[in-house]
């Protein structure tokens, strides 16, 4: 375990160090929140009406979310790393380490995805506290709920993009499936909740990662109630172990792919 | 004069066109970058769809005036970003010493330095741009305004990225804040002006200037009105020789490779 | 007539520092610190027209500003200059017209096109009608023996044939001067050899003034009858190369095999450079002993072998970079 630990703090280290994209980053953040506020309050009639069970507080602590979750995810250049590293044969040199490669990347995402956590959590709850002037009401016990859930939310992402992008091992170029994904995510996931959909649609959504990587962590944060959290919380670590088991499969089957052709 | 200025533009074309040839050596690539771009901008549709589900109108736009205003915003974006790619990076250039082989040629060193590389993809918003234009109603002057306004939104979009990328000549490394100023327009392009008030609009149509670029297009190709129209024309002409002058008031602290930077 | 002329040229860079650290990262990102260094304290020099000039010095020296500002990409802290009259700070696009670069390490040339279609390109960056142009690639062609590499596309050609093609590329409007910033850069001896004939041959046909910088000696002394040195910023040598070696040459360098032991330690003006069993590398102050007072010292009949030689022409110049020698 220590190892991973360790790959995690030198991980966040350097991230320390892009402390002025970081800064960039906020700015485009803030827009993307100023957008939204405007979008909203335009939509909103009065504070008082409710659109698909949201209030216009709520939808706008919603996007502050799922927009957090969205900058830490950061998936296109982890998806182009992994795939260097199989397209490289950089794989196959950590295949020698006495470590796994899916928990050496895990922990080095995780690590970056930490420092910038902290920032965009501190820098979302400032933007919300002014735009909107209200939290929602939450205890510690059920705020650290909210943060496991998007912990898990993190961790599901990973490990998709991962999955997505070790079929690299197969196919040529696996920026388009990656590419897919993110927009799946980023229009239907980060934009609206569930319900904002048909009916018919809000089926399938509740199928795909989106439930549980974008929807999950902000519905909780806005609209906190036990059964959903158990209910969402419970979805997450199926979610976790299953990807995990995939990616694995698809690891090892792929490394030996790789031998066979003497990669 | 005038055989200068001809010169230029034949310079101007011949390096373009050698860039798209080197973007086209894999073809594959060039066409995936096209239709994902086409894609990548489709997706935005659907999340219109919803909006427009919930209210029948949107800070004042249709519909259809909001896929002309993804449109405009489009091909704005595609023009500057397919045949002024470097003014994008300009910052990278000044700091990094990239300048050289343009200031011993006798041609315009800004002309030469952003027009010498295409963004393939930016083609795909350019047609998107097109498919846009033709999903919200052709009419004869419609479409001549639309050129007109993709070339003018286009060219001060690129003097907007100048500006920025320019301070680097006085401030060092710019190029966050240039990407973030650029990232701005596009952000603010592709939402209905109606929906902001007070001073973020104002800042919309001055320092960030969207409403220059995209708004007031939009409307105009719904409305036309002349005043505006030459407004557009004259704030490009404005913001076009402002960009001159910021860039070449830089070029003289210009250091070439030579900046250096001591560890102690 | 002098073609370029510099008057007390200055330049100077803010230099940014920096601490080491993440701490230091941090903090020059809130106030950074800056140093001015002067890297060009009141340089004085002139070319003539149809010279071949060697400007040189150690890394870091000012040779690379200096050409800078005479090509006109650096704008100059102060001082005057003119290049075929033309102030390269007001028209800079009119000396374009006349100077030609090549800057060794940089590519100016496009690496997907042949050869052919980058000439054509620099055809319409100076103007040159395409009639025009055809056939200044055709006579350039012969004279840089282009045959055979003139439709590959440059990113196949060997390192050599691109230097080849750069310099061919920055000659298609016929420049008076042309500068040349380390031409033969990481090129093997028997391609910097033939590009040293290149530069001659075309110094020699169109009578072009060559304004070189570089690290080789054997460039410098192949080619120029003129160096000036230039050390921390300013000129230390402005003298012909006879003169260089004749002023500096005061020493010479023999090397004999003798028979029998001797002994060359303690004489005056005899220094002994290396020394194995009977084999000697003695080097002679002239000053203080002449080569027949050193014969004097050998007796003829244990003389198996001898060299008498200058000073490596690298050897002198380090010398001057150490010792600063004034003008």
């Amino acid at each position: 375990m220590k190892k991973y630990l360790y790959i995690f703090r030198a991980e966040m280290m350097s991230a320390l160090q892009y402390f002025s994209n970081l800064f960039s980053g906020f700015i485009g953040y803030f827009i993307i929140i100023f957008i939204l506020l405007n979008l909203w309050n335009y939509i909103y009639d009065d504070p008082t009406e409710l659109i698909n069970g949201y209030t216009k507080t709520q939808m706008i602590w919603y996007v502050i979310i799922t927009e957090i979750l969205w900058k830490i995810f950061n998936g296109r250049k982890f998806c182009r790393q992994i795939c260097n590293d199989v397209k490289g044969g950089n794989i196959a040199y950590n295949m020698n380490k006495p470590y796994s490669y899916i928990g050496y990347v895990l922990s080095s995402h995780l690590g970056e995805g930490l420092v910038k956590t902290v920032a965009y959590v501190a820098v979302g709850m400032i933007l919300g506290k002014i735009f909107l002037g209200t939290f929602p009401s939450h205890s510690v016990s059920s705020l650290m709920i909210v943060f496991l859930s998007g912990l898990l939310a993190v961790i599901i992402d990973a490990l998709c993009i991962i999955f997505i992008s070790l079929i690299s091992f197969y196919i040529e170029d696996a920026h388009p499936l990656y590419w897919l994904y993110s927009k799946m995510i980023l229009i239907l996931g980060t934009m609206f909740p569930v319900e904002f959909f048909p009916t018919a649609l809000q089926g399938i959504i509740a199928m795909t990662p989106i439930y549980v990587i974008c929807y999950g962590p902000a519905k909780l944060f806005v609209d906190f109630s036990m059964d959903s959290a158990i209910h969402i919380i419970i979805f997450q670590i199926l979610y976790v172990l299953v990807a995990y088991a995939l990616c694995l499969a698809l690891y090892r089957k792929g490394v030996r792919k790789l031998n066979v052709n003497g990669g | 004069m005038l055989t200068a200025v001809k010169n230029q533009i034949k310079v101007t074309f011949i390096s373009v066109k050698y860039a798209l040839m080197r973007e086209m050596l894999n073809k594959t690539t060039f066409l995936m970058n096209v239709i994902f771009m086409i894609l990548n901008n489709a997706s935005f549709i659907l999340q219109w769809v919803v909006i427009y589900s919930l209210k029948s109108d949107v800070g004042g736009y249709s519909f259809g005036q909001v896929l002309l205003l993804w449109g405009t915003a489009a091909s704005t974006f595609g023009f500057a970003h397919f045949f002024f790619k470097k003014s994008f990076s300009l910052s990278d250039a000044i700091t990094n010493g990239k300048l050289d082989s343009y200031l011993v040629q006798p041609k315009n060193v800004l002309i030469s330095a952003i027009t010498s590389d295409v963004e393939p993809s930016a083609i795909g918003d350019l047609i998107y741009g097109v498919i846009m234009l033709i999903v919200s109603g052709l009419t004869i002057p419609k479409v001549l305004l639309f050129i007109l306004f993709t070339i003018s939104g286009g060219i001060t979009m690129t003097s907007f990225a100048v500006i920025l990328a320019s301070l680097s000549f006085w401030f060092g490394r710019a190029d966050s804040v240039a990407d973030t100023g650029n990232g701005m327009i596009t952000h603010f392009a592709t939402y209905p002006d109606g929906i902001f008030h007070g001073i973020s609009k104002i800042i919309l149509y001055t320092i960030i200037p969207a409403g220059i670029i995209n708004y007031i297009p939009v409307s105009v190709m719904t409305t036309f009105d002349v005043r505006l129209t030459l407004l557009v024309l004259a704030i490009t002409v404005g913001m076009t020789a402002l960009a001159f002058l910021f860039f070449y008031r830089g070029l003289r602290r210009y250091s070439s490779s030579n900046l250096m930077i001591a560890k102690i | 007539m002098a073609v370029i002329e510099v008057k007390n040229l200055k330049k100077n860079f803010r230099v940014k520092l920096k601490e080491k650290g993440l701490k230091g990262s941090l903090k020059s990102m809130v106030k950074a610190s800056y140093r001015t260094v002067e890297a060009v304290k009141g340089v004085n020099f002139e070319v003539q027209e149809g010279e071949v000039i060697a400007f040189i010095g150690p890394n870091g020296a000012g040779k690379s500003t200096t050409i800078k500002m005479l090509t006109g990409i650096l704008y100059p802290d102060g001082g005057d200059i003119r290049v075929l009259g033309i102030d390269p700070t007001k028209e800079r696009k009119k000396l374009a017209y006349e100077i030609g670069t090549v800057f060794g390490q940089k590519e100016q040339l496009w690496m997907h096109l042949t050869p052919y279609d980058n000439f054509k390109f620099f055809g319409a960056i100076y103007d040159i009608p395409d009639k025009e142009a055809e056939k200044r690639i055709e006579e350039i062609k012969e004279l840089f023996e282009l045959q055979e590499i003139m439709n590959t596309p440059v990113r196949n050609l060997s390192l050599g044939q691109r230097i080849r093609c750069e310099i061919a590329a920055s000659l298609i409007h016929q420049p008076k001067v042309l500068f040349l910033d380390e031409p033969t850069i990481g090129l093997d001896p028997v391609v910097k050899d033939s590009i040293r004939k290149l530069i001659k041959k075309m110094n020699k046909e169109y009578h072009t003034t060559v304004f070189l910088t570089s690290h080789d000696v054997s460039d410098i002394e192949k080619l120029c009858k003129r160096v000036i040195i230039i050390n921390n910023g300013e000129l230390v040598m402005d003298d012909s190369m006879e003169n260089l070696k004749y002023h500096h040459l005061n020493k010479k360098i023999i090397e004999i095999k003798l028979a029998k032991m001797a002994d060359f330690s303690n004489f005056d003006g005899i220094k002994v450079l290396k020394q194995k069993d009977t084999n000697f590398k003695l080097e002679i102050d002239l000053k203080k002993k002449s080569i027949a007072d050193v014969l004097k010292l050998i007796h003829s009949d244990d003389l198996i072998d001898m060299n008498i030689s200058n000073t490596p022409l690298e050897e002198i110049i380090s010398e001057i970079y150490r010792d600063g020698v004034k003008v």
